[in-house]
This record gives structure tokens, sequence and C-alpha cells, in this order.
């Protein structure tokens, strides 16, 4: 565990070797200017959602001074005419428990599945990893077919749906993990006479908290970030940030750039600060994925 | 323990696979069936074997060039992310100063989401080409190179930081024996570093091309695949010819089987090369 | 640490769920939560609801107060959700397969109503049916009734009377034309629009047109409207209103009207593709030009733009004027393409209630002034008193010009038009030829190629 730790160190100079010092500055100062660079496109959105909404499509670069300063204008209007409050409550409730549900039922099938050697474990797993190369083209038409006709179009049936698809990356990666656990202490428990339910939240849970996490933390982003699936499975009714994003820009005439724009800050507002209070365990967690290979 | 587990099946395992079953197996191998059928809802089929499949390439070119400009895009892309990320990746583990605020910023566009993505750099990419009196409808190379840098931005951090860990799982002594041996930057980098790293590679390589192909979300908001659907991937002309023609949902269907055999084959192949290039650690 | 941060977000974000989820359950479920507005709890089990998918972003607002309005009074819940330009048909497709499918919805005509005849109920014994003016006009199939038009609108070309009288009265003006009703051909037409636009600075504007918009799914105006022209004119000289092939005889004709409407406009022809209809319409409704062709439905982006100068008295409409012979007599475009259809596959409940909503709408005392200040739009039902039309200056030109019998109205021959795929595919080839991609031989060796394999798809 320590030893996976310490690879993971990412500020360590493991290359040891030493930059000579103009080296060093062209260094940090070419990644100053590609930093500046990466966040602009960010801070133009921002500086537009208080722009305006004529003076958005035709002079995006030009800075809201003067009169075509709005203040909150775009995002009052925004939320009063696109019910924007609602897609993101939707977002949240089923980015939330959709990732719960994933994480805590993958983990368990991919314990089980690693754990109990059968042809029909090994085929599952089979299935599991194939999925993750399909499209979801393939399926999109008659999954949503099949959603409508089993009344699984609201948010509930969708986080079933997204369990079915979050799965197969989701237990891959657990699996993955579950193999280079040493099988010992799970057995020991075991004959202690603990049910395998119990061992599996007692021993193997905390000790795939990381990769749980990542699990998550991947998850998370799909979910919050996904447009086409809950477009055709949810009824406007339920509409997702990014359903309400792209109804926005469809629909001119009564919305405007100026919402369009404030609409476009809430979407990314929520998954920066997740990003930014948990970049550690994201970092880490993607980075161990690939220790793995 | 595999005896006293076996019978805990139920608990453990079927509530994912049902939600599997609804979501993905069925789905699929209806989808199959279907693509040999006429339909317009599920329930009445018609059998016309390959008929869709050969519709797909007669009834119009846009299935060809479709995948014509997804394969250019994926190869571009590929290409760009990878050198780029693993520069990055390279220089950020030097140990500058200032690495930790880099990684963060790099990785962030990561998590905006597509539809948001597009049209955040298609306001960017018409308020540049306006000041030359063009928008990005005007020529498709503009939302083909759009996409390029779009994709780019967003996958760049991701790579970088898988490039990271696996640079740094690299022994140092490794290092350290080659510049004894008097082996100079260059050196170091293409015998040792890159083939140290072919693990790291591989899932780079596979992660780019799998997402490039399938990429629907920033093509619909960034082009919409104008002008005149030649800037349409893949996935959003399968979305097309299923929503909005009437009468062609077996061909959409048909299409959609053929990507994702192109997206299979591409993706076995491109881990087979790249697996047997794996050094042993 | 970090630990109790994440356990700390989950329970605020759980909190932020709950209280919106609470919020949704509790309130109506209406696509926009508007002004407070306190909507009567909907009896959803025995009331059917009404589920509108609308066609005209135009007037999307208003269709969610007129929902408001009825569900305040009546307690019927109604939700209206409005298709983007361009994607009804697809948005109509993806929504008729969900549970929660439209109730009441539109087809464009006839061949609107092949894709979707499983789904239109018959209206034939309905109220609705028995109201309008001229029962010919409904879509029928045997004798049933499926489709019901609400609006009958007209278009043609938009322009500004004051800075028209500016031009006239201008010294050094090239031609010898002193009012608009000396432009009663293309001729005139074309000398007078490049006149101008070579004064431009003089009158004040940044070009005679507006920008011919061509943004995704904004291209209607050219492929569907402008295109009904020469398809009019064809169909006329053959005696027919509908063929499984076209020869484009008018082809030039078009092609004289669409150059002028590129050369002589606010912006080069290279940047259409990124303008939507709003920016149009904007751009008269600023003063920024003199002309714009759009219909009677346009009044609300006009008057509704934030600095509008441009007042009721000046908007008129000119015909579309393209050089064919005769046209002298031409006057605007009017007709429908708007026909209600109520859903069969939905609850007795629903369909009653949506019945009973249109109904409402057009002969309650609400409802009219809704359909005729609001919406307005020119209804075909007897229950509008001859004083109860639209007041909008556009509305009342086209009413005049469809009651001048020296005019002869060019009729709504587009919904004969082989698909959605044909426009969308015809709107690409123009766009195209505005950015000097393609030629205009191409643009109409590929509409005769289009319409023919269009039309043969359409009734395998």
């Amino acid at each position: 565990m320590s030893r996976l730790n310490k690879k993971i160190k990412i500020n360590a100079n493991v290359n040891n070797c030493e930059l000579s010092k103009p080296a060093r500055v062209t260094g940090t100062t070419f990644l100053t200017i590609l930093t500046i660079l990466f966040l602009f496109p960010i801070a133009i959105v921002l500086l537009n959602s208080v722009k305006g909404k004529f003076y958005i499509a035709s002079t995006p670069f030009a800075l809201p001074t003067g009169e075509i300063f709005v203040g909150i204008t775009n995002y009052v209007e925004g939320f009063r005419k696109t019910g924007l409050l609602q897609a993101t409550g939707w977002s949240f409730f089923i980015t939330i428990f959709s990732v719960l549900c994933i994480v805590l039922l993958t983990s368990m099938t991919a314990w089980y599945i690693t754990r109990v050697k059968s042809k029909l474990t090994t085929n599952l797993y089979y299935m599991f990893v194939f999925s993750m190369i399909v499209p979801f083209q393939m399926v999109m038409f008659t999954m949503s077919k099949i959603t409508n006709m089993l009344h699984l179009d609201n948010p509930i049936g969708i986080i079933l749906i997204y369990v079915g698809f979050g799965s197969g990356l989701s237990v891959f990666t657990f699996a993955g993990f579950i193999k280079s656990i040493p099988i010992a202490m799970e057995e020991a428990a075991m004959m202690d006479g603990c049910s395998p339910i119990q061992t599996f939240f007692y021993v193997v849970f905390p000790i795939l908290r990381p990769t749980a996490i990542t699990v998550a933390i991947l998850n998370t982003m799909w979910v919050w970030n996904d447009y086409l699936l809950p477009s055709l499975v949810l009824s406007n009714k339920y509409s997702t940030i990014p359903m309400a994003v792209q109804s926005l820009k469809g629909s001119y005439g009564s919305i405007d750039m100026g919402a369009m724009m404030a609409m476009l800050v809430v979407a990314i507002v929520p998954i920066v600060i997740f990003y930014l209070t948990c970049q550690k365990y994201i970092i880490k967690g993607i980075a161990s994925g690939a220790v793995k290979g | 323990m595999q005896k006293s587990m076996k019978k805990y099946f139920p608990i453990f395992v079927l509530p994912t696979l049902i939600a599997f079953a609804i979501a993905f197996l069925i789905p699929f191998v209806m989808g199959f069936y279907l693509s040999f059928t006429k339909f317009t809802t599920v329930t009445d089929s018609k059998w016309v074997g390959f008929e869709n499949y050969i519709k797909a390439f007669t009834v119009n070119t846009e299935f060809l060039d479709a995948f014509l400009f997804t394969a250019k895009f994926a190869v571009v892309s590929v290409v760009t992310i990878n050198v780029f990320a693993f520069g990055l990746a390279f220089l950020l583990t030097k140990g500058l100063k200032g690495t930790n605020l880099f990684r963060t910023v790099f990785f962030m566009p990561n998590l905006i989401g597509g539809i948001v993505l597009g049209y955040i750099w298609q306001l960017i990419i018409n308020g540049v080409l306006f000041k030359f009196g063009y928008d990005i409808t005007f020529d498709a190379k503009f939302g083909f190179w759009g996409l390029v840098i779009l994709m780019n931005w967003q996958l760049i951090g991701y790579m970088m930081i898988l490039y990271i860990a696996g640079i740094q799982n690299i022994p140092g002594e490794l290092i350290e024996a080659a510049k004894i041996d008097g082996a100079n930057g260059r050196q170091i980098l293409r015998k040792i570093t890159i083939p140290m790293v072919m693990p790291s590679i591989t899932i780079c390589t596979f992660l780019t091309l799998t997402n490039s192909f399938k990429l629907f979300d920033q093509n619909l908001a960034l082009t919409g695949g104008m002008p005149a659907k030649q800037t349409s991937m893949l996935a959003l002309d399968i979305y097309w010819t299923f929503y909005n023609r009437v009468g062609f949902e077996g061909v959409g269907q048909a299409k959609a089987v053929m990507f994702f055999v192109l997206v299979a084959v591409l993706a076995l192949i491109q881990l087979r090369i790249t697996r047997s290039k794996e050094v042993e650690q | 640490m970090k630990k109790r941060v994440v356990s700390l977000m989950l329970v605020v974000a759980l909190a932020v769920t709950s209280l919106v989820g609470c919020g949704n359950n509790v309130a109506n479920n209406n696509a926009n939560t508007d002004n407070n507005m306190v909507v009567a709890e909907a009896e959803e089990v025995e009331e059917g609801t009404v589920y509108y998918l609308n066609f005209k972003p135009e007037v999307e607002e208003i269709w969610q107060e007129i929902a408001a309005a009825y569900t305040e009074e009546t307690g019927v819940e109604v939700v209206v959700t409005t298709a983007a330009g361009g994607t009804y048909e697809s948005t109509l497709k993806a929504e008729m397969a969900k549970n929660d499918a439209p109730t009441l919805f539109q087809i464009n005509g006839p061949v609107g109503y092949q894709s979707w005849k499983d789904y239109c109920m018959d209206l034939s014994g309905t109220d609705l049916y028995s109201w309008l003016l001229d029962p010919s006009l409904a879509v029928m199939d045997g004798a049933g009734v499926y489709g019901i038009p609400y609006v009958v609108e007209g278009y043609g070309i938009i322009y500004n009377e004051g800075i028209m009288n500016a031009y006239f009265a201008l010294e050094n003006k090239a031609t010898e034309v002193a009012s608009m009703d000396e432009i009663n051909n293309f001729a005139t037409l074309k000398a007078v629009v490049e006149d101008m636009q070579a004064n431009k600075e003089a009158l004040g504007i940044d070009g005679v047109f507006a920008s011919t918009s061509f943004a995704s799914g904004e291209d209607w105006r050219w492929q569907t409207h402008l295109a009904n022209l020469p398809i009019y004119y064809e169909f006329a000289d053959k005696g027919i209103s509908d063929a499984a092939e076209i020869d484009f005889t008018y082809s030039d004709n078009f092609k004289n009207i669409f150059d002028l409407y590129l050369q002589n406009s606010t912006i080069p022809a290279t940047l259409v593709g990124s303008k939507t209809v709003n920016d149009s319409m904007a751009e008269f409704a600023l003063g920024q030009c003199a002309m714009v062709q759009n219909g009677n439905w346009g009044w609300g982006q006009i008057s509704g733009v934030d600095g509008n100068i441009v007042t009721e008295d000046e908007v008129k409409f000119l015909p579309i004027y393209t050089g064919v012979d005769g046209e002298e007599e031409q006057g605007l475009c009017t007709g429908t393409e708007n026909f209600f259809c109520v859903n069969e596959k939905a609850s007795d409940a629903d369909k009653a209630a949506t019945i009973a909503f249109v109904e409402w709408l057009f002969s309650s005392d609400t409802g009219k002034d809704y359909v005729t200040n609001s919406l307005g739009f020119i209804a075909p039902f007897n229950t509008f008193a001859a004083d109860e039309t639209p007041t909008d200056p556009l509305a009342k030109e086209i009413i005049a010009y469809m009651a001048d019998d020296t005019k002869t109205s060019v009729a709504w021959n587009f919904t004969a038009f082989p698909s959605q795929e044909f426009k969308n595919a015809f709107g690409g080839d123009l766009l195209q030829y505005a950015q000097e991609k393609i030629s205009w031989d191409e643009v109409k060796t590929n509409v005769v190629t289009s319409w023919a394999s269009e039309k043969a798809l359409s009734v395998e």
C-alpha cells in the first residue's frame, strides 16, 4: 500500500536529472503560458456571462465594460426562463445516486466474480470488459425503447440504466484491484465465521476505498456531463443540465446568448469545485489505474 | 471459501447483472437482430437480410464521408494528444516549481461535459474567424481543426496524468546506470523512458482512439455537422439516420453495428501492437 | 480532513437535491417556473393532462402563459415544450417514443400526415372541426379528419417604410423610383435595392437586407419559404399540386432574389452560416437594415427587441418578386402548414382534455384574446368575429393583401415538399452556394435529383 503511495508522489524528482537554470526558466515560462492558454476558454465564458446579449456572439473577446456590462441579469434571466434550478436539482440527484449505486453494486459484483472461479463468472467478466468498447449508438435506440416499455423513463429508472452502463468500466477497475489483494485475510475472516457479506463490508471494502473513490469520480464526471442518454430516456420534465443547455441552444426566439453563457457557467461550476476539493484523490486514482495497466 | 460464497450470487451479482442486462445486453442483442430488419418500433419488424447494410452505403455517401472524416480526425487527434501529453508529462516530472498548479490546470478541461465544451469553443472559434470574415460553418476544415483543438484541450490533461504515473514508475537506478554509462538526454529518452512507459502508451492510445471514434456531444455542439453534414462524424450520422428520417431505423441500426465492429477491431489491433512492445518491468 | 470535506459536500448536495426534488413533486410539472404563479394542483387520476409539442419557437413564452392560464382556470395540467428550429420532426419522433408522449402536436400537411397517420386521432366529430371556415383545408383521409389548420399566415419581404422614404428623398439616387407602389416587379426591386446598398451610409444602415441566416436549423426561410415560389409557378404551369419529379424550371428566378438578398445585406455572404433568424429580425428592429424576408409571425421578434426603433405604422409587406412574367399581380404567400393533431395513442382522458384545451383556446374569451393579441394568429375559425383579428401591423397587412382582389396570393405548395431531408439538403447546398463553394448549376441538379429520390423513399 505504501509502495503504491510512494510511486504516486508526483512531486518527487524521480528522474533525478538536474536541469540547468536556463532550462528551468524556459520550462517554467512555457508552462505558465500554456496554463493561461488552457484557462482562457473558461475565462471567456465567465466574462461573456456578464455581457449584454447582443454583444456576445459578435464580439466574444471584448471586455465587459461600460454599456456592455449587465451584471447578473443573464443569470437571473437564465434561471427564470429555463428551469435551470430544476435541471441542477435533477443533475445532482441522478449523479449522486447513480454513482453511489454503481460503486456499491459493482464492487460487490467484482469481488464475487474475482473470488469465485467458474465458467459463469469468467464469462461475466469478459462481457463487462466487452461492453466498454461498444459505442453507445449501437444500443441507443433499442435501449430507449426498452426503457420506456418498462417505465424506467424517470430519474429513479435512469439510475438503473446508469448502473447497467457504468458497470463495464467499474467492474473492470474493481476486479483489477481485487486481483492484487491477497486472499488470506478474507479466508481468515470467513473461517472465523463471517458471512461473505460481513467479509466484504468489513474486510474487503475498506481496502478497496482508493479504487472506490476513483470509480466514483470517473462515473461522476461521466453522469454529470452526459447528454445523449438522458435526452433519449428522460421525458422533458426531468431535464438535466446538459439537456437544458442543448435545448437552450436550439430554442431561439426567447432565449438569448446571455442566458446561454450563464447556463454554461452554472454547468461548469459544481464540477470544478468538486474537482478542486478532491483533486488529490482524482489524480491519484487515475494514476494508479495507469500503473496496473 | 468459494463454496460458501457461491450461494450469495443473488446478492452480490444479480442486481448489477439485471441492470446490465436491461441497459446493455438485451438492447445489444436486439440491436444486432434488428439491423437485419425493417422496423419503426421494436415490436413490428420485418426481416430484410442485408438490405439495410447495403442501403447504408448506397442511398447517399454520408456514412462513408462520416467514416473518412472520423478516421482522419482520430489519427490526427491520437497523434497530437499523445505527443503533447507525453511532452508535458516529461516536463512535469522534472521537479519544476509550480508543478502541482500546472497539473491541476491542465487536467481541468477534462471535467467539462461535451455539449458545454462544444459551445464554449464554438464561441471562441467564431470570434476569431469573424475577424477574417468567416465562421466555423464556412469550411469543413474549420470544423475539423476546431474539433481537433477541442479534443486536445479536453484530453491532454488526462493522458498527461497517465504518462506522469508511467514515467515515475521507471526505477531511478536504470536512469542512473545509463547516465554513468555516458548516455545523454535524448538516448535515455529513446532507449529507456519510452519503452518503459509502453503500458501507459497502450492505455492512452486506446483511450484517445476509442474516444475520438465515438465522439458525439462535442460534434453536435461545435459544428452540428455543418456545412452540409461535412463535419459530421460517425456517431452523429447514425443519430440523424435514426431520428431525422422516417423509415430508416433499420439502416441506422445497421450503421451502428458496423460502427461497433469498426471500433472493436481497431481497439483490438491497437492493443495487440502496443502490448507487444511492452517491456517486462 | 479530505474525507470530511467530501462527506460534507455529499450532505450539502443531498440537501440541495431534496429541496429541489421536494419542490418538483409538489409544484406543477411545467417546464418553466414562471412568475411565482401558483398553479392549481393537477388531479392526474381522473382528469387527463395535455402535453403540447410546440413548433414555433418565436412564441414559446406565450404558450407557457397560455398553459398556466388554462391550468389556473380549469385545474387541468398543460405542459408545453418547444422543439428547436428545424428539429420538429426528430424531436416529435423522440418524444413519441417516450411514455409521456405529446398529446397535442402538429403536422405540416398531407406529407407530414403520411409519417404520422398512426398517431392522428379522427377529429371529424369535434366542435373544433365544425368551426373551420373552410373545412376543405383540413387534412383528411377518406371521411376522417386528422389535421385541423389552426392559423393562416403569410410571408413576404417586410420593409421599413421610414428608410424607404428616406431613400426616395435622396438627392443623388440613381433610380427614378419615388414610391413603394412603383416597386411591383423584380427589375425595379433590384434597381432600388442595389442603389440603396450603394448609398447605405447616407441612409444610416448596414445593408438593405438583414442577414440571410443559415445557422443550423435556421435556413427555413430559404429552403422552404423562398423555395415555395419556383415550385408554385412550376405547379401552376403544369396544373398540378404535387409531383414525383420536378424540373425546377424557375430556378433562375430563385437565384435572382437569393443573390439580391446575399449581395445587398448587412453582412458579407461568407458569414451567413452563423446567423440566426433572431439575429436577422433584431437587425431589422434596430434599424440596421431596411428589409427582411419573413412572415407575420415575426412581429413579436421585431417588437420584442430591446432598443427597437421600428414603429408599427412603418412596417409593411412587399411581395417577393423573382422576375416571373405577370408578377405585378402577385401578392404575398399565404396559407397554412400548421395542422393540429391529437395523439390517437394517448389515453381517452388525455385526448378529451386535449380537445377541450384546444377548443377553449379558440372559443373562450381568454383563449381568443391570447390567439389574436399575443400569438398574433389569424385563426381560420368562425368563432372569431370580424373584429377579432390580430392587430399587429404584419397581420393586418396579410389580411389586407388576402382581401385585395387585384392580387393573387401565392399558395403554400411547400407542404408537398418530399421531406425534411430534402429541405435540409437544399439548405445545405444554398449555404455552400452562398459561400461560393459550389455553382448554381450544381444546386439546381441536386434539387431535381433529391426531390425525385426523396419522393420515391416516402412512398416506400
